[in-house]
C-alpha cells in the first residue's frame, strides 16, 4: 500500500483574524468563516483558582455557576432559557489559569449572546441574592460528590496536586476546592470577586463563525463599551519554581478500588514554552495510543497493565510548570510494586533510548489530527484565540503551535525527558483495594 | 454610559441545509458520503448489520470481544505493525457496538483518509483472531467491564434494563454484556460472531470535502472481496407496561450520592410521535431549564444534575431520568422527580416551554452538526432508520412546526409515572426505610 505522508502544516491556523481593543480595555478577536450559520461567542477571564487565597479554595469556581443565574438586565433562569430557547449550545469551565464561558449560536443570535455576556459582565453584582449563592453552593458540592467523591480514584487529581507544587503555590489547591471552604463563603467575598476581576480589561472576547470583524467590532462597543475598567487588579500570587522537584514523594491510599493503579507524574514546563511543546511530544511517544511504549511494552509486550487504562497526557497550564500525568492500572493477578517497576522502566527509556523516526512520526501524525479535531468547530476555534490572546497577548501564535510541534526533533524529547523524567523529582500516587483506613 | 437595557431582536437567519448526499456503489455496498467544503479532517464509519441483538443468549458481549480484537493484528500484519501502520496516518480505529450495528470508524486528514479506510478495512474484514490473542482481549474485558462496574451507574443501568425488558432476551441484558456473560464467550462464538456477519459489504459512510476524496477508491476499499445480501429486519417489540410501579435497590455501601434510574418501556425510533415525544422530553427533562434541571437542582439543590429522555433503537424504546443526588434528601428528590413526571402526564406543557425546546432541539441540527464526526453519525441515523437524504431538512421544519397540542397528547401518550420502574444505587444502610414511601422495595439481583 502507497502511504503518503501527511502534509506538513505551516500554519495551524488557516483563517482570518482580526483584533481591536476597547477604550475600556477589552480584547476583542474576531475570526469568519461562513462555512455553517453558525456563531461562537468565548469570553476568556484572567481568573482561575490560582487567584484564590488560603480559606477560599473553590470559590472561583463556585462564582462562574452564578454568573448563570441572572443579572441586572437578565431574570433567574433567563440567560439558559435565551440561549437554548435560541438553538445555542453553552458552558463555562474554570480551571487554574482562567474561566471561560461560550454559546455557540444559530448566528442570527450573536447580538442577543453579545448582550448577554456584557450584561454578566457589567451587571452581575445587582442580581447577586443569597438564596442563589446557597443554592448554587449545594450544586457545587454535588458536583464534588459526583466527580471526585464517588467514584473510584477520583480524587487523585486532588490528591497530585498538592504533591506536585508546594504549600502557597498557585496550584497548590484545586479548582473544585474543599468543601469546608465552600460551606463558608460569604455573599459580600463573590461580589467582591466580581468587581476586582470581571473587568473589561481583564477579559478576552472572541467571535468565531458566520458573521465579520466590522459587525463584531461594532458590536462589542455597543454592548460592553459602557462597563468601566477597573484599575490595579491584583495578579496572582507567583508560579515559577526553580525547576523540576528535587526530592521524590509518594502518597499510597487504600481505597475501595477495583484494581491497583498508580499515577506518576513531574512537573514539566509551563504551557507555550518550547520545551512545553517537546513534553507533548514525549507524552505522545509515551502514552498516547496503540503504538505508545506504554501500551507496547505493558499493555500489549508485558501484558501487565490493563489496556483500556494506560496512558500519559500533559495538563496544559500556562502561569507554572505544568504537570505530565502518567497512570497505569494493573491487570488481574498483577502486584503493584511489579506495575510500578514496569512503569518505571519505561518512563527511563525515554532517557536512555532514542526516539525513533517510526515513534517521532506516529506521535505527530496524531498530534495533527488532534489539532485539526481541535479546530474543527467554531468553539474549538474561539477557544483556543481566547486562550493565546489571553495567556500570550496574541491570538495570532495559536498558528505557530502546530509547526512547533512538528519541528520538535527526536533530541528535543530526550532532551526533555532528561530534564524533567528523573526519579528524584517523581509524585508517585497509588491506589490498592481496601477498606479506607 | 450604560449597560444596553433591552435585549436585541434576531438577525436574519440564513437556510437549513444539511451537507449535500452523494453515492458510489461497489461490491454490493454503498458508500454514502456529504460534502464539507474545507474541511481539513475527513470521517468515515463502516456501518455492518451485527449489532448487539445479533448475539447468543448467555454470550452477550461476543460482538465487543471482537470489536477489541479487530487490532491485535490482520491476516497482513502484527497488532504492532498494524498500530505503527494506522498511527503514522494521524488515525486511530474506534470499533464499537450498538443494538442496530456494528460500526468501525476512522478520522484522519483527507489526503490520508483512502489510507485509513483500507486500514479499517484490513482490520474488519480479515483480522487475524488468534485464539490466544481473543482469549486475553476477553479476559481484558471483562476486567475492564469490572472497573466500569465499580463506578455508580452501570449496576443501576443493568438493573433497570433487566426489569424493563425481562421477557426479550437479550434486550434485558447490558449492550456490552456483564462480566459473567463476557467471561464465558469462547473463541468459536468470536469467529462465528464475525463470519457471519462482519463480512458482508454494509454501508461506507463518509463526511468531508469530497472534492479531495476519491469515493470510488473509499468504496473499493471497504467492499472489496466481501459477499453476502442485506439482512432482513425484525419488527418492534412493543411497549409492555407494568400494572404498578416497582423499586428496586441496588446496595452501595458508604455512596455519597444515590444514582437514580427511573424508567418505562417507549415506543421505537420509527413511531410517528417522534417529533413530539422528544419536544416532550425537552420540556420535562433536556433542556437546562427543563422542568427536572429546575426543581431538583436549580430551586432544591440536590444534584448536578437530571435529566430525562427517551431513547430508541430499530425494535424498543425506552423512557428514563437520571440523576446523581446527595444520599440525605434521596426520597424527596425522587417525590419530586415523580411530581413532574406526572404533572407533565397529566397537564402537557405550555407555549413558552414548547418555544424554548422546538428552537432549541430545531438550532442544535446547526450548532451540534459542524464536523465530519458529527455528520457521519447523522448519516448513520438516515441508513439505520431507512430516513431519506432530506430528513434533516424535514425533521428542523417539524420540530419547528409542533404545537402544544401534538406534544401534551404525546407526553399524555408516552408517560406513564405509574408505571415506572424506580432504581436506586445508594447507601442501602441510609436510604431503604425511606424507599418504602414509594412501594416495596426489591433488592436488585446484579
Amino acid at each position: 500500500m502507497t502511504s503518503p505522508s501527511a502534509p506538513v502544516a505551516t500554519t495551524g491556523y488557516p483563517w482570518p483574524i482580526e483584533t481591536t481593543q476597547l477604550a475600556n480595555g477589552l480584547r476583542v478577536v474576531v475570526s469568519e468563516d461562513r462555512t455553517a450559520p453558525v456563531v461562537c461567542v468565548n469570553l476568556w477571564y484572567d481568573v482561575g483558582s490560582r487567584h484564590e487565597p488560603p480559606g477560599q479554595t473553590g470559590f472561583a469556581h463556585l462564582f462562574e455557576h452564578l454568573m448563570f443565574e441572572g443579572s441586572q438586565h437578565v431574570k433567574k433562569t433567563e440567560h439558559m432559557k435565551l440561549v437554548q430557547g435560541n438553538g445555542g449550545s453553552l458552558n463555562a469551565t474554570t480551571n487554574p489559569d482562567r474561566t471561560n464561558y461560550f454559546e455557540t449560536m444559530p448566528s442570527e443570535h450573536l447580538e442577543l449572546a453579545l448582550w448577554l455576556e456584557a450584561d454578566r459582565m457589567g451587571g452581575l453584582v445587582p442580581a447577586l441574592t443569597q438564596e442563589t449563592l446557597d443554592n448554587q453552593r449545594e450544586v457545587v458540592k454535588n458536583e464534588r460528590r459526583q466527580r471526585y467523591e464517588n467514584v473510584p480514584y477520583g480524587d487523585a487529581w486532588l490528591r497530585l496536586l498538592p504533591l506536585l507544587y508546594p504549600e502557597g503555590h498557585p496550584y497548590h489547591h484545586s479548582t473544585i476546592g474543599s468543601m469546608e471552604d465552600l460551606n463558608s463563603a460569604a455573599l459580600d467575598t463573590f461580589k467582591a470577586f466580581h468587581q476586582q476581576y470581571y473587568a473589561p480589561n481583564n477579559a478576552v472576547l472572541t467571535v468565531v463563525g458566520d458573521t465579520t470583524a466590522a459587525e463584531v467590532f461594532a458590536l462589542a462597543e455597543k454592548y460592553f463599551g459602557a462597563i468601566a475598567t477597573v484599575p490595579d487588579i491584583p495578579a496572582a500570587p507567583d508560579g515559577s519554581l526553580p525547576g523540576p522537584a528535587d526530592k521524590a514523594v509518594r502518597e499510597e491510599v487504600t481505597a475501595k478500588v477495583p484494581a491497583p493503579r498508580i499515577y506518576l507524574s513531574h512537573r514539566t514546563y509551563p504551557f507555550g514554552t518550547a520545551g512545553y511543546d517537546a513534553v507533548t511530544v514525549l507524552s505522545t511517544i509515551l502514552g498516547n495510543g496503540r503504538g505508545s511504549r506504554l501500551y507496547q511494552r505493558l499493555a500489549d509486550g508485558a501484558r501487565i497493565a490493563q489496556p483500556d487504562y494506560i496512558g500519559a497526557y500533559g495538563v496544559d497550564l500556562a502561569h507554572a510548570p505544568a504537570p505530565l500525568i502518567i497512570t497505569a492500572t494493573a491487570k488481574d493477578g498483577v502486584d503493584l510494586q511489579t506495575l510500578e517497576d514496569g512503569l518505571a522502566e519505561v518512563v527511563q527509556s525515554l532517557i536512555d533510548e532514542p526516539v525513533t523516526a517510526d515513534e517521532l512520526n506516529r506521535a505527530k501524525a496524531l498530534l495533527t489530527t488532534s489539532w485539526w479535531r481541535g479546530v474543527s468547530t467554531v468553539y474549538g476555534r474561539a477557544d483556543l484565540l481566547g486562550r493565546y490572546a489571553t495567556q500570550f497577548g496574541d491570538p495570532a501564535t495559536a498558528a505557530d503551535r502546530l509547526p512547533k510541534w512538528l519541528a520538535v526533533t527526536a533530541e528535543d524529547v530526550t532532551e526533555a525527558a532528561k530534564h524533567v523524567l528523573r526519579p528524584e523529582s517523581r509524585v508517585t500516587l497509588t491506589y490498592v483495594p481496601g477498606e479506607p483506613s | 454610559m450604560s449597560l444596553v437595557t433591552t435585549r436585541p431582536g434576531t438577525g436574519a437567519a440564513r437556510p437549513y441545509a444539511f451537507p449535500a448526499i452523494r453515492r458510489v456503489t461497489a461490491h454490493g455496498g454503498t458508500v454514502i458520503a456529504a460534502h464539507m467544503p474545507g474541511q481539513i479532517l475527513a470521517s468515515a464509519l463502516l456501518l455492518l448489520d451485527a449489532g448487539a441483538a445479533r448475539e447468543t443468549d448467555g454470550r452477550e458481549g461476543t460482538a465487543t470481544v471482537l470489536a477489541k480484537s479487530l487490532e491485535e493484528g490482520t491476516r497482513k500484519r502484527d497488532s504492532a505493525a498494524y498500530a505503527l501502520a494506522l498511527e503514522s496516518l494521524g488515525a486511530e480505529l474506534s470499533p464499537g457496538v450498538d443494538w442496530d450495528t456494528f460500526r468501525v470508524g476512522v478520522s484522519a486528514p483527507g489526503p490520508l483518509l483512502a489510507d485509513a479506510v483500507r486500514l479499517a478495512a484490513e482490520a474488519a474484514r480479515t483480522p487475524k483472531l488468534d485464539p490466544a490473542d481473543v482469549l486475553r482481549v476477553r479476559d481484558d474485558e471483562v476486567t475492564a467491564l469490572r472497573m466500569d462496574w465499580a463506578q455508580p451507574g452501570p449496576r443501576a443501568d443493568a438493573t433497570l434494563r433487566a426489569d424493563l425488558f425481562g421477557a426479550d432476551g437479550r434486550f434485558s441484558r447490558p449492550l456490552h454484556g456483564d462480566p459473567a456473560s463476557v467471561a464465558a464467550v469462547t473463541v468459536e462464538d468470536v469467529l462465528a460472531f464475525h463470519e457471519a456477519w462482519l463480512r458482508r459489504p454494509g454501508v461506507l459512510l463518509v463526511a468531508g470535502d469530497l472534492d479531495a476524496l476519491d469515493l470510488a477508491a473509499l468504496a473499493e476499499a471497504a467492499f472489496e472481496d466481501t459477499s453476502g445480501e442485506p439482512l432482513g429486519q425484525e419488527g418492534p417489540l412493543g411497549v409492555a407496561l407494568p400494572a404498578r410501579r416497582r423499586t428496586i435497590l441496588v446496595d452501595r455501601p458508604d455512596s455519597v450520592q444515590s444514582t437514580l434510574r427511573l424508567g418505562h418501556r417507549a415506543p421505537e425510533r420509527a413511531t410517528p410521535d417522534y417529533v413530539p415525544m422528544m419536544l416532550a422530553a425537552t420540556v420535562l427533562g433536556g433542556a437546562f431549564t427543563s422542568r427536572l434541571n429546575h426543581l431538583i437542582r436549580e430551586v432544591k439543590g440536590y444534584t448536578y444534575g437530571i435529566r430525562g429522555s427517551y431513547a430508541m433503537t430499530r425494535r424498543w424504546g425506552r423512557f428514563e431520568v437520571a440523576a446523581g443526588v446527595q444520599t440525605a434528601v434521596t426520597a424527596p428528590a425522587i417525590r419530586d422527580t415523580l411530581g413532574e413526571i406526572a404533572r407533565t402526564q397529566a397537564e402537557g406543557i405550555t407555549e413558552e416551554e414548547l418555544e424554548v425546546a422546538r428552537s432549541w432541539r430545531a438550532g442544535q441540527l446547526s450548532v451540534e452538526m459542524q464536523t465530519p464526526g458529527a455528520i457521519a453519525g447523522a448519516l448513520s441515523t438516515l441508513v439505520v432508520h431507512g430516513l431519506p437524504d432530506d430528513y434533516y431538512e424535514t425533521l428542523r421544519r417539524e420540530y419547528l412546526e409542533a404545537t402544544v397540542e401534538q406534544v401534551s397528547k404525546a407526553s399524555a401518550e408516552h408517560l406513564h409515572v405509574d408505571a415506572l420502574t424506580l432504581v436506586v444505587e445508594g447507601d442501602g444502610a441510609v436510604i431503604r426505610e425511606e424507599l418504602a414511601e414509594f412501594g416495596e422495595v426489591v433488592d436488585s439481583a446484579i
